[in-house]
């Protein structure tokens, strides 16, 4: 290419950029994601694990004629709200029932089943009789998942049959002591530089990274698989061929879009730092664990790299399409692959950030149409715990081949798909079969 | 800038469209390549604008091939017209002379008056979308000529314009090729390409069947056509010795001689039969000509498909 033809590029490029720019849909796009994103990512879990402001109530229907109903909302007493010295758990009542009387059970249980649907009661716990035997005869009767409180009685539950064990069995120990030496541990992480980042902000983190880059190139590539579709049924696209080659046609578009794609997440992050300085130490206190992973210079370099070498990769696939089809809906089929392929990592993310160092995601992050999502949740994962980091070795030599990868197949993609670019865009009516556009790119 | 085809030759799945055409089109003409629907006129048109490879010839402006320069020197106006229509007129003139790299300063100089010329000054700042179906075409030609090309390529020209702008069309490119512009243009309307070229190339099922300057092919052909208008019946006028064919128009017939026929003769046979009001003897129109040259029937040309249409 020589100065005129890049120029030529670049007259396309500012097109496409500005078409999209000066769309009002691009500026509420740019204010209404974030606001979606953390409506559905980062809410729920806030929520799943927040701490409740008001006690909860609890109920007991005790079968087992051995008191544990009775110690059981004793051993919630040690519950207080945060902060404050109202108690967690109120307890609305205890019933002993006989285990013969089955009709006052179903009595009992039926109005308290009705307080839970009218959530005038949280929780209920029965007991039937010998719990200490078979567990299943103890059980939460419920329509709330929220998991602290659960683990909570889990805990306490255990202690209260623990030691009605010991006592009935033949083993003459004290019991506090033995409870007090068998007591559950919670273990603490620390990766290899002794500090931990907790799963959910791994995953939550990879997910977020994986999710923009996937919106993103979706979102754009659409737009320019639309525009290429819109030339060739305006017929301009002919006009546009007598100008510039279809090679600086296609770059341009992809660059054009590209460029926006940019811009938006570029206003995002400016965002993002704006409120992080305004709030300062003081309002906005990040988790120390979230800014190992934002900040960490190795995440976002590879953010950067895998997103521009992705967003390629997968536009000029989206040009290809365009180039081949004569209206949206016949696009459709073509496009189903591409999504499904990108969001494939949101999928399985969740066992990859269980063991990134399994030998399937290892795989997998170097097929290079996965690698943009797959490696880079690998990055987000071990880039933070790792000691030193080389080029030879580890999780940034693996990113470093991974992009190379994908930048090789990026190139081949492009030329493959210029070579068909050029014949497709000015076939109409017919969709060409597969046979034809083989013969497209060798000609 | 002047053209050079050289048996230029293009299949499309064993089927000929183009045929070993060779075409020189000198600088500063009109030349008009002529034919029916079908006969390989668009096909010869995109691989002339390198949208279309040849399968073999070459094609050459100035001595060369298609490059850079001459993309930005050529002005192109498909058969099938459209553009942005999202865009403003504004917009899409200064997108389309940019790709061309015209200056942008010149851009902005030239643009009003053209669009006064064709009288859309005053949707300038509009969407292309909210012009009727003629102005979008006006507007495509001037975005065609804007950038002050060396050649014009037009295919199809006439199609969707109505008079008054095929008049307002024509004026121009007679002063563009006053300007010494080439101006090569297809077209299956032969009575409007015989008012405007100079040139001209007839070709018929992909081949080229005459070519040359108009009035040497006029000459060649000399004053063997009648043109006759009678009261009553015509058909008996085909079939008279000395004719060699007629056709009737709307309100005349148009007589092609036989070699060594004698125009008195059939003038006495006519007014036997019938009143004549005028009985003129002209030079062959384009029409006849082709129709002599290439052998077809008159109805293979009277086929409009619509095409062209936006």
């Amino acid at each position: 290419m020589g100065e005129r033809a890049v120029s030529k590029f670049l007259v396309i490029l500012k097109r496409e950029y500005a078409e999209v720019v000066k769309k009002k849909s691009f500026v509420i796009m740019i204010f209404l994601t974030p606001v979606l994103m953390a409506g559905f990512m980062i809410l729920p879990a806030m929520l799943a694990g927040r701490e409740v402001s008001v006690g909860e109530n609890i109920a007991v229907i005790d079968r087992g004629e051995l008191g544990i109903g009775e110690q059981f909302v004793q051993s919630l007493t040690q519950y207080k709200l945060k902060g404050t010295d109202e108690p967690a758990y109120i307890t609305r009542g205890i019933f002993n029932i006989s285990p013969n009387d089955e009709q006052r059970f179903r009595q009992v249980y039926d109005s308290l089943a009705q307080a839970v649907t009218d959530k005038d009661l949280k929780y209920f716990l029965v007991v039937e009789p010998a719990p200490h035997i078979t567990d299943t005869n103890l059980y939460l009767v419920t329509n709330s998942n929220n998991f602290r409180t659960i683990a909570r009685f889990e805990s306490r539950l255990s202690d209260i049959l623990s030691s009605y064990r010991l006592r009935m069995s033949e083993v003459n120990l004290p019991v506090d002591s033995v409870l007090a030496l068998t007591e559950r541990i919670d273990l603490t992480l620390k990766d290899t530089k002794g500090e931990s980042i907790p799963f959910m902000v791994k995953y939550f983190a990879a997910l977020i990274f994986v999710m923009i880059m996937y919106m993103m190139i979706i979102t754009y590539g659409a737009t320019l698989m639309r525009s290429v579709i819109e030339e060739k049924g305006s017929r301009i696209i002919e006009v546009l061929i007598s100008s510039v080659t279809p090679f600086q046609l296609m770059l341009g578009k992809v660059f054009g879009l590209g460029a926006a794609a940019f811009t938006q997440v570029g206003v995002w992050v400016a965002i993002g730092v704006m409120i992080f300085l305004a709030g300062g130490s003081t309002t906005l206190e990040l988790e120390p664990a979230v800014e190992r992973i934002v900040f960490n210079p190795v995440i976002v370099t590879f953010f950067i790299l895998f997103f521009v070498s992705g967003y390629v990769l997968y536009s000029t696939l989206f040009a290809l399409i365009g180039s081949i089809v004569n209206s949206d809906k016949e696009a459709q089929h073509f496009i189903f692959p591409i999504t499904i392929t990108l969001i494939i990592p949101v999928m399985i993310g969740i066992a990859v950030v269980q063991d990134p160092y399994a030998t399937w995601v290892l795989v997998l992050s170097y097929i290079p149409f996965l690698s943009p999502t797959m490696m880079l949740m690998r990055v987000i994962f071990l880039a933070p715990t790792a000691t030193s980091y080389s080029f030879f070795s580890g999780i940034l030599a693996e990113a470093t081949l991974a992009f190379l990868l994908v930048v090789v197949t990026a190139l081949l993609v492009v030329w493959i798909t210029a070579r068909i670019f050029r014949v497709g865009i000015l076939m109409y009516g017919k969709r060409p079969n597969l046979p034809e556009i083989i013969r497209w790119v060798r000609y | 800038m002047y053209l050079h085809l050289e048996n230029v030759r293009k299949e499309y799945d064993g089927k000929v469209a183009v045929n070993n055409l060779s075409l020189e089109v000198p600088q500063g003409v009109i030349c008009g390549i002529i034919g029916p629907n079908g006969a390989g006129k668009t096909t010869t048109i995109r691989m002339i604008m390198n949208i279309i490879a040849p399968d073999s010839g070459r094609i050459l402006f100035n001595g060369r091939e298609v490059d850079d320069t001459f993309r930005n020197r050529v002005g192109y106006l498909p058969e099938e017209r459209g553009l942005y229509k999202k865009m403003t007129l504004q917009e899409v003139i200064t997108y389309l002379a940019k790709l061309k790299q015209y200056p942008a300063s010149k851009i902005r100089e030239r643009i009003d008056p053209w669009l006064e010329r064709i009288g859309l000054v005053e949707y300038k700042q509009r969407k292309v979308e909210q012009l009727s179906k003629g102005m979008a075409q006006k507007l495509q030609f001037i975005t065609t000529i804007l950038h002050e090309p060396d050649i014009v390529i037009l295919d199809e020209l006439f199609s969707g314009l109505d008079p008054v702008n095929i008049e307002l069309i024509k004026g121009i490119l007679l002063e563009q090729k006053r300007a010494g512009k080439t101006i090569l243009f297809s077209t299956h309307v032969m009575e409007q390409a015989e008012k405007l070229c100079d040139h001209l190339c007839m070709i018929s099922h992909g081949q080229k069947v005459i070519d040359g300057k108009l009035t040497d092919v006029k000459a060649r052909f000399g004053k063997n056509s009648l043109q006759i208008d009678i009261d009553g019946d015509g058909a008996f006028i085909g079939s008279l010795p000395g004719v060699g064919g007629m056709t009737e128009f709307n309100n005349y017939i148009e007589v092609r001689l036989a070699d060594s026929a004698e125009p008195e003769a059939i003038l006495r046979a006519i007014v036997d039969k019938v009143k004549v009001r005028r009985f003129e003897i002209v030079e062959p129109s384009l029409y006849d000509i082709f129709i002599e040259v290439a052998k077809v029937e008159p109805s293979e040309l009277r086929t409009d498909g619509g095409e062209g249409s936006v």
